[in-house]
């Protein structure tokens, strides 16, 4: 009976939407990303600059989720839109520029900022971590950039680093699974706490 | 130092070759030369290791902190700017380096333009001398350059200059190759920065401002290659500008304000091109600052002070430093509304001051000779920091920062003043705000939310009660929903059943109040007695609980003629109406007047 129960949680969680947070630096290659999740007949050629934050929407057939993606803009002026979307997501994307050694400084700064904003350091939402433009010359490994990083501090929620080129494609399908993995988990235990709640309530 | 530091510290351990620079704040600029929105550091690299030859000089672009391009440079600069000159797409910088008589441009990093400032007039003894020279035997030459060192030497050509450091040896030779070469004093650009021509955000075109060692100060438009302004520091001779700062757009207004070796400040303007004495210290000037916003002149001096003066020349401030400062530096902060003066001492210490107060600071292990400030790569305000042996460090500004002064600066402020060297008594040091106008403030920051609330509540209420007023005098006899704020409102509808010439007239009384009981009333019937006869026309009500409805009814007979037992003729549709008032006992007014059609009677048989 619980393996039941637990396989009906699981089908009736597939049909749910999934709610995505991109977050980054500009020029991180964010839209560039989910520009390429996007259907053949949506996807743009030229990817200009986010002014404020799109919200896209695209459908992973091989997990069967829908999913709606909020693109923020990562310019300096822009950063403090992100907090405004920290309730309604349900995971993060986090890309950052790995040939961009300069700013690796400010990527883990605004990643702290994030990580101990009031609506997201109670919650269990993962985070995935692509080091896109893994095509340039000077670009970091993923191993080097989470170690610059220091994400193994990050204890409370889940993450991963691969390295991706939003141009070719590679590393995207990689990471995404392990993201909607995550948040079908996330949701779980989201759901069996309320009913916890509720059953102690009562 | 409270809370998180303002400055992120980029790490360049990593970087194979170490980045290496040894500059001046003047020889460094931040230019888009490739057009990828990617901002590279461009630096003057100049190089005094060899003492045989002499120092060279090497445009280094880097990307980030990577070197990526080199280039020559035909002798040591002066400045170097980055600049637009046009307004067509895409925008290119173009970069102008200022080399002793000679500004070279840069358009995608290769040479394309050199532009000379205009000879002065050369002395006539100088011309004789020179026509002189190459005709007459070498034993009369020490007679000829005895006169010739009767003039002033910064008058005479540079030729003229170098044949009397050479030895006797040297000179025929010397003499001979350069006969045919022009006599002319050229003066030596000694500094140089940008000014817009107009007033815009996205990269507008500029020209180049260049103070020359002679004192004249020149305004070259870079697209024509035109001077359009030229002005004179001031008349003294022996007044060589060093330092120069620039504020406003030449299309509008300007001023250009120009501090020399021996301590004096000038001020030029659009409308004079002659310059006015501002203030003369009497010790050299380390750095010079035209401030925007509040227009006031900041200057460091050798011996470790910061001053404040307005454009009059009035002493606004001056704060005492602890060593030599070596950079002075503008940090405008647009995103805060903030224009911060960064200061590098001798020894490592960086100090930030928002006018005299100390906002921030911190420490490297050795001397800042230059500093740049602003976009860099793909991030905005960066700060760029070259010290004594070359190293680069480069900081960059948190998105949440924050500059306060300090909590002691205000105390120690009182306590300094004892300290002052120069008197200015016409400073009061009075308290920037009082303790009250503070608790006020935060108060106000604090509740700033129920405050708006109570307000626009206050605002609804007043227009509410307006509105009701102004229905009130319009509706206050023809309504079917009484009014009157001293009584509960009451609803009155009618109903008529018959067919005549008996009626019977049903009313319905409903108080629409939920907590006031509606008492006193009084219903009136009036009707036309030639055309219908009511037999009660006056009733009292009992009191009407709120959603109980009171139903009362009343006869009401048609008229009809005795002789043919028809409706009067004068009866028409329009004058069949029984007027129905409901009063308070003892009031005249009525809280609902009503007209009730009467259907059209049968005649009675």
């Amino acid at each position: 009976m619980g393996m039941l129960h637990n396989l009906a949680d699981l089908i009736k969680i597939k049909k749910d939407k999934m709610t995505i947070l991109v977050l980054g630096l500009n020029n991180s290659g964010k839209s560039s990303i989910i520009n390429h999740f996007k259907k053949s007949s949506e996807q743009t050629s030229i990817v200009v600059p986010t002014v404020g934050f799109m919200v896209e929407q695209f459908y992973i057939g091989m997990s069967g989720v829908s999913i709606k993606a909020i693109d923020m803009s990562g310019a300096t002026r822009y950063r403090n839109l992100w907090e405004h979307q920290f309730k309604n997501c349900h995971g993060i994307i986090y890309v950052i520029d790995s040939s961009d050694r300069m700013r690796f400084v400010v990527v883990k700064d605004e990643l702290d900022l994030v990580l101990q904003h009031p609506d997201l350091c109670n919650r269990i939402v993962p985070i995935l971590f692509y080091g896109n433009k893994m095509d340039m010359e000077d670009s970091l490994s993923s191993v080097k950039i989470a170690a610059a990083l220091r994400l193994e501090n990050i204890k409370d929620k889940p993450w991963h680093i691969c390295s991706s080129s939003a141009i070719s494609g590679e590393g995207l399908g990689e990471g995404v699974q392990w993201l909607i993995q995550q948040m079908r988990f996330a949701m779980l235990n989201n759901k069996n706490a309320a009913k916890s709640r509720s059953k102690h309530s009562k | 130092m409270a809370g998180a530091p303002n400055w992120l510290h980029v790490d360049t351990a990593e970087e194979a070759p170490p980045p290496h620079l040894t500059t001046l704040t003047s020889c460094m600029a931040l230019s888009d030369v490739q057009c990828d929105g990617y901002v590279r550091l461009l630096a003057a690299d100049i190089s005094l290791d060899n003492a045989a030859e002499e120092p060279t000089a090497t445009l280094k672009v880097f990307r980030g902190l990577k070197l990526k391009h080199e280039q020559p440079l035909p002798g040591i600069p002066a400045a170097i700017e980055s600049l637009y000159i046009d307004e067509t797409e895409p925008k290119t910088p173009v970069i102008a380096v200022a080399i002793a008589e000679s500004v070279l441009f840069y358009r995608h990093l290769k040479p394309y333009f050199k532009y000379t400032i205009p000879a002065q007039d050369s002395e006539d003894l100088e011309l004789e001398v020179w026509r002189k020279l190459p005709v007459v035997k070498p034993s009369a030459h020490p007679a000829l350059l005895d006169s010739l060192k009767t003039i002033d030497h910064s008058k005479l050509s540079r030729k003229s200059q170098r044949l009397l450091q050479m030895g006797e040896q040297e000179r025929e030779h010397f003499i001979a190759t350069h006969k045919d070469s022009p006599v002319g004093r050229v003066g030596n650009i000694v500094a140089m920065c940008c000014i817009k021509r107009i007033s815009s955000d996205a990269n507008p075109p500029s020209h180049l401002v260049l103070a020359t060692d002679t004192g004249h100060i020149m305004i070259l438009e870079p697209q024509g290659f035109n001077l359009v302004y030229q002005g004179k520091a001031c008349d003294d001779e022996t007044a060589v500008p060093s330092l120069i700062s620039v504020q406003g757009t030449f299309e509008t207004d300007f001023c250009i304000v120009v501090a020399t070796r021996n301590g004096g400040v000038y001020l030029l303007r659009k409308s004079q091109s002659e310059g006015q004495e501002i203030f003369k210290l009497g010790i050299p000037l380390t750095g010079l600052l035209l401030l925007p916003i509040d227009q006031t002149i900041i200057a460091s001096t050798m011996d470790n002070r910061y001053l404040c003066y307005s454009k009059r020349g009035k002493l606004l401030y001056q704060v005492p430093m602890s060593d030599l400062p070596v950079c002075l530096l503008p940090l405008p902060l647009t995103h805060l509304g903030l224009t911060l003066v960064a200061i590098a001492l001798r020894g490592g210490v960086v100090k930030f001051y928002l006018q005299r107060y100390l906002v921030d600071e911190f420490v490297l292990e050795e001397t800042v000779d230059a500093m740049l400030y602003g976009r860099m790569g793909m991030e905005d305000h960066v700060l760029t920091l070259v010290t004594q042996s070359g190293g680069i460090v480069v900081k960059i500004l948190r998105r949440v920062s924050r500059f306060e002064p300090k909590a002691g600066d205000l105390a120690n402020k009182r306590a300094l003043g004892d300290n002052k060297s120069i008197v200015d008594a016409s400073i009061l040091d009075k308290p920037k705000k009082s303790s009250i106008f503070v608790e006020q403030a935060a108060r106000e920051k604090q509740q700033a939310k129920s405050t708006y609330g109570s307000f626009q509540v206050e605002l609804w209420r007043l227009r509410h009660t307006a509105a009701r007023a102004t229905i009130d005098a319009i509706n206050s006899s023809e309504s079917t929903i009484s009014g009157d704020l001293t009584h509960a409102p009451v609803k009155l509808s009618a109903e008529v059943c018959g067919s005549g010439p008996a009626f019977r007239l049903y009313l319905t009384v409903q108080n629409l109040s939920t907590f006031k009981m509606a008492s006193n009333l009084v219903v009136l019937l009036h009707a036309d007695r030639r055309h219908y006869t009511i037999p009660q026309t006056l009733a009292r009500l009992p009191s009407v609980l709120p959603g109980v409805p009171l139903r009362v009814d009343f006869e009401v007979v048609a008229v009809l003629d005795p002789m043919d037992k028809l409706p009067p003729a004068s009866l028409t549709p329009d004058n069949s109406l029984i007027r129905v008032m409901l009063m308070k006992a003892g009031q005249a007014k009525p809280l609902i007047a009503a007209a009730i059609s009467m259907p059209q009677s049968e005649a009675a048989f």
